[in-house]
């Protein structure tokens, strides 16, 4: 493969596309990188672009040498509110395929109503700090098969990370946790993030659901930001998670923005 | 201010979140440029707001726009 694509440029000067590695290429002209696009795999298999530039023209000769380059299916996220850089992936032939809403949740139990919610009877709250590793490890398991037998992790907004043996990076910091005679049946993810916390995931195993321990353990999480001074928290929520919307705005969360995720697909709709 | 091989790299404060998915930052110098989040920073869901502490690459073509690079932690 030669790794460097001539194009007609901006204006006078030759456009030079060159893949620098294996997953990154640059536009460069007059010797100067003035445009950079990546692409990125996930645990998952799938593959995500992004390209950065300054002038429309040179997303489209990026896109155009990448999309070349790599196979199909490719993906890409935007904010829904970025009308011009949706419009620049749709142009090269990717669509919607699912948007994920930012909600903002208050924080405050006089807003949320959670403050007299408590864990049902035999049910216990483990907050970070309190988890063990291994029983937390065992429920991921659970959890990410049962996603993975249902809905699928390619539709959920929270990032599947892992480790390089595949396994998933679990760190008991994060987590709180929902315990009944010892097993750990439920779990909260929450990244420390300055002012604005994020709720990662929220997930309790199948045959523990309606039984209000999502709400609890968002109760508590809630309550411990607050305590501490966070006003707000946020979360990304698949638009067709109905299960989730309803938990959040159950709790006064409002929808702050929203994230597209693009595909390309097969049969390479390009232009 | 650093210019690099990248470009222009300066650290900056976000004063404004804008609707159309841009920032105002205040650089160091008291400039204010308009800036849009890169495709990394989009791709980890990593949020900007107000007051964060971030790394910008400005235009070199327009020293009033420029790209988040990095969020700082504090």
């Amino acid at each position: 493969m030669d790794p460097t694509h001539f194009i007609s440029g901006t204006g006078e000067h030759a456009l030079v596309i060159t893949r620098i590695a294996e997953r990154h290429w640059h536009a460069l002209e007059d010797d100067r990188v003035v445009g950079r696009g990546q692409a990125s795999p996930r645990p998952d298999g799938r593959v995500f672009l992004s390209i950065d530039v300054w002038h429309a023209v040179v997303f489209d000769r990026l896109a155009e040498v990448m999309l070349a380059d790599l196979p199909t299916p490719l993906y890409t996220v935007v904010d829904e509110a970025d009308i011009d850089l949706t419009s620049r992936w749709e142009r090269v032939g990717f669509v919607t395929r699912r948007r994920e809403w930012e909600y903002v949740v208050p924080t405050d139990p006089a807003i949320t109503g959670l403050g007299s919610v408590l864990p049902s009877p035999g049910l216990t709250i483990l907050p970070s700090g309190a988890v063990d590793e291994e029983p937390l490890r065992a429920l991921d398991r659970v959890i990410r098969d049962e996603v993975g037998a249902t809905v699928g992790w390619d539709s959920m907004p929270a990032e599947l990370l892992a480790r390089p043996d595949g396994s998933p990076l679990l760190d008991p910091s994060r987590y709180i946790v929902a315990a009944e005679a010892g097993r750990y049946i439920g779990l909260v993810r929450v990244a420390p993030i300055p002012r604005r916390s994020r709720i990662g995931l929220i997930a309790v195993r199948t045959d523990q659901r309606r039984r209000g321990i999502a709400r609890a353990l968002l109760a508590h999480v809630l309550g411990s930001l607050h305590r501490s001074g966070t006003a707000m928290a946020s979360a990304d929520v698949h638009e067709a998670n109905a299960v989730a919307v309803a938990l959040f705005e159950g709790v006064g969360a409002w929808r702050d923005s929203s994230n597209l995720e693009l595909v390309l697909d097969q049969e390479g709709r390009r232009p | 201010m650093t210019r690099t091989a990248k470009g222009i790299e300066v650290e900056g404060t976000v004063v404004d979140c804008l609707r159309n998915a841009a920032f105002t930052v205040e650089l160091e110098n008291g400039h204010k440029v308009l800036a849009h989040i890169s495709g990394k920073i989009r791709r980890n869901y990593i949020k900007i707001l107000p007051y964060d502490r971030v790394l910008v690459e400005l235009s070199p073509y327009d020293l009033t726009r420029g790209r988040i690079l990095f969020r700082y932690r504090t």
